[in-house]
């Protein structure tokens, strides 16, 4: 589906959403679950934590769904709300920060029990466990181009900063990620 | 390539996918706050409009003559979900359906035992037709994806016969029936093949619509429910979370899909799961008679007593004999999922050599040797179920083969007659008071 084609779909969720249409809800939860779960993992290294937090959006879009405007885009609007969440999170609680990153977590969620709702693969293991190495600002960077497909000014928008800011921390990201995973991404 | 465009691919490459039992929940707490949401919205805004409405004399009389025109609608759709389709409406559709082809899949995935896990498919044609009767044609999906031709079946429900071909045995079966049985066997096959049965299922629980689609350029509504008492097809399974769904064809208000899973836990508290998926509907096709045909039976297929054995105190004795030699002692419970998964893990000399015989051989080989070496336990369960109306107890938690004079399983023959048989295995029949008396004992 070409980028206008999905937005004018979600447009049309949006309306359907605020008519009080339940399989407008179970349609956006389906169509972007997983995106959400993989930022919220990339970005907390922690699948329980990101489990929460990924509940935590689709929550708070249940319960104020009149107020979500139909002008943007739905995919970047809900990731934007987890970075919130994350960095609200992070900010009340120490037990988020990074330093206690527990890889844990994500080995017992790729075996998958039956209860644990996310299940990830290995490159995701890899991925997750570089990205905690980086500082936040410079993940949300890397993450939002990434998996959000938004441009530095978007970025810049979302992280209250000047675009070359933001390009500075994608540069430095990057350069240690590729150092992080250098055998997987060669220069 | 540039580095940033490896990064990219590294990051396409991660993958996160959900375990379908918590996704059900997370979504259904979610759904949940959005409907109370939605309804305490609607509360505080329906005063503020009735009270604006009413100020003005024209817009009272509008409303009015829009409340009358409302309540004549809705009367005719009083049943419906609000989407204009009523499931009962369907129901009633299917139920005069002459005849139907539809194709499906059946699969089950558990665990035998912590560790052990299972997962077992098969993919069937099913026509039905009021005027010739049944023909189902089963295909086995092998771990690598293929099919193998597992079996067929033929009930001419005029005639009352049942003939069942077994292709991975190469045996069949010519069955005559009686009403009781030809019920039985309409409400077995019905089990994986029924759309009116699922749909009546569907009407007695809450259900939803789930919004509008199109499958194959039909345009559909899809209607769905998580209701437990719901089991599409699934049976003893403990703790169920089901999830079950049908879609609607808008312009003959005919199913054009079913699917349901259900999860939980087996009799022996593993985690099991059932999926039953029903699609390629034709509705009232035209079905010539040679369709219904029984087909030449190949060469080399002997004649098999196990689909149509009859169970019977005789047979139930064997089976507990069986369950002796097997398990060292009568099982806990006459089920069989306990009763196959007890003699996979039973060690005595009967059980090794057993699980001995099954060394070397694989797929539907080993599954058809198995089934055969247990047939004397498969009928006793058989026997056991048939006794469902008839006051049946049974006692293999406390009673041992030396117990001679302890009730081991008793049913009701009439009202002044009980049918026991005690912990040797030999049978008598009683009055309720000696059968109170003998009971009684049991407790001591």
């Amino acid at each position: 589906m070409s980028r206008l084609g999905a937005m004018l779909e979600d447009k049309r969720l949006i309306w359907r959403l605020q008519r009080g249409r339940v399989d407008a809800l179970r349609l956006i939860y389906e169509k972007y679950k997983l995106d959400l779960l993989k930022v919220a993992i990339i970005l907390t290294g922690d699948i329980n934590h990101s489990e929460d937090v990924v509940q935590d959006v689709f929550l708070k879009l249940a319960e104020s769904y009149d107020r979500i405007s139909d002008h943007g885009n739905l995919k970047n609007f809900l990731i934007t709300c987890l970075m919130n969440r994350i960095r609200t999170i992070r900010r009340d609680c120490r037990r988020h920060q990074a330093a206690q990153f527990d890889g844990a977590a994500l080995e017992r969620a790729r075996v998958s029990p039956p209860d644990q709702w996310a299940v990830v693969n290995e490159q995701m293991q890899r991925i997750a466990k570089a990205m905690v190495e980086l500082p936040l600002e410079q993940r949300e960077v890397v993450t939002l181009r990434f998996e959000g497909g938004m441009g530095f000014r978007q970025i810049a928008r979302i992280q209250n900063a000047s675009i070359n800011t933001v390009q500075g921390r994608y540069r430095y990201g990057m350069e240690k990620l590729r150092s992080l995973l250098n055998g997987e991404v060669e220069t | 390539m540039k580095s940033a465009d490896k990064m990219r691919r590294l990051f396409n490459s991660a993958a996160v996918q959900t375990n379908a039992t918590p996704d059900d929940a997370v979504f259904e707490k979610i759904k949940t706050a959005y409907t109370r949401t939605v309804e305490h919205k609607s509360a505080q805004q329906e005063p503020r409009m009735w009270r604006s409405v009413m100020k003005n004399p024209s817009a009272r009389l509008a409303i009015a003559a829009v409340v009358t025109i409302a309540c004549l609608i809705g009367l005719s759709l009083w049943r419906t979900t609000g989407s204009g389709i009523a499931l009962a409406d369907v129901l009633a559709r299917v139920e005069q359906v002459k005849a139907f082809r539809c194709t499906g899949s059946v699969s089950m995935t558990g665990e035998a035992a912590p560790g052990k896990p299972y997962q077992w498919q098969i993919r069937y044609i099913c026509l039905k037709s009021a005027e010739y009767g049944v023909r189902a044609r089963q295909e086995q999906v092998d771990p690598n994806g293929s099919l193998t031709l597992f079996g067929e079946t033929y009930l001419y429900p005029q005639k009352k016969i049942l003939i069942q071909i077994g292709h991975a045995a190469k045996k069949y079966t010519r069955t005559e029936l009686d009403d009781a049985e030809l019920q039985r066997m309409q409400k077995e096959l019905g089990r994986y093949s029924d759309p009116g049965g699922f749909l009546k299922e569907i009407v007695a629980c809450r259900h939803e619509s789930l919004g509008r689609s199109t499958i194959d350029g039909i345009e559909v509504e899809r209607f769905g429910t998580s209701d437990p008492n719901c089991r599409g097809g699934a049976s003893g399974i403990k703790n169920p979370q089901v999830d079950i769904k049908v879609w609607i064809d808008l312009k003959t208000r005919l199913p054009v899909r079913y699917e349901s899973f259900t999860a939980g836990l087996d009799q022996t508290g593993n985690r099991m799961s059932f999926r039953l998926v029903m699609h390629g509907f034709q509705w009232d096709v035209p079905f010539a008679v040679a369709e219904f045909e029984l087909p030449p039976i190949p060469d080399g297929y002997e004649v098999a007593d196990q689909f149509s054995d009859l169970a019977n105190e005789e047979t139930a004795i064997q089976g507990l004999k069986q369950c002796v030699e097997l398990l060292g002692n009568y099982p806990e419970r006459i089920d069989l999922i306990h009763l196959l998964s007890g003699v996979d893990k039973s060690e005595t000399s009967a059980a090794l050599r057993f699980k001995e015989g099954l060394k070397g051989l694989t797929g539907l080989g080993r599954d058809q040797k198995r089934m055969d070496a247990l047939k004397p336990i498969r009928l006793l369960v058989k026997f056991y179920l048939g006794l469902d109306k008839k006051d049946p107890a049974y006692y293999g938690r406390t009673v041992t083969p030396k117990d001679p004079d302890k009730v081991l399983l008793r049913w009701k023959l009439s009202d002044n007659e009980y049918r026991v048989i005690f912990g040797d295995l030999h049978a008598e029949t009683v009055t309720p008071e000696k059968l109170a008396e003998l009971e009684a004992a049991l407790s001591k």
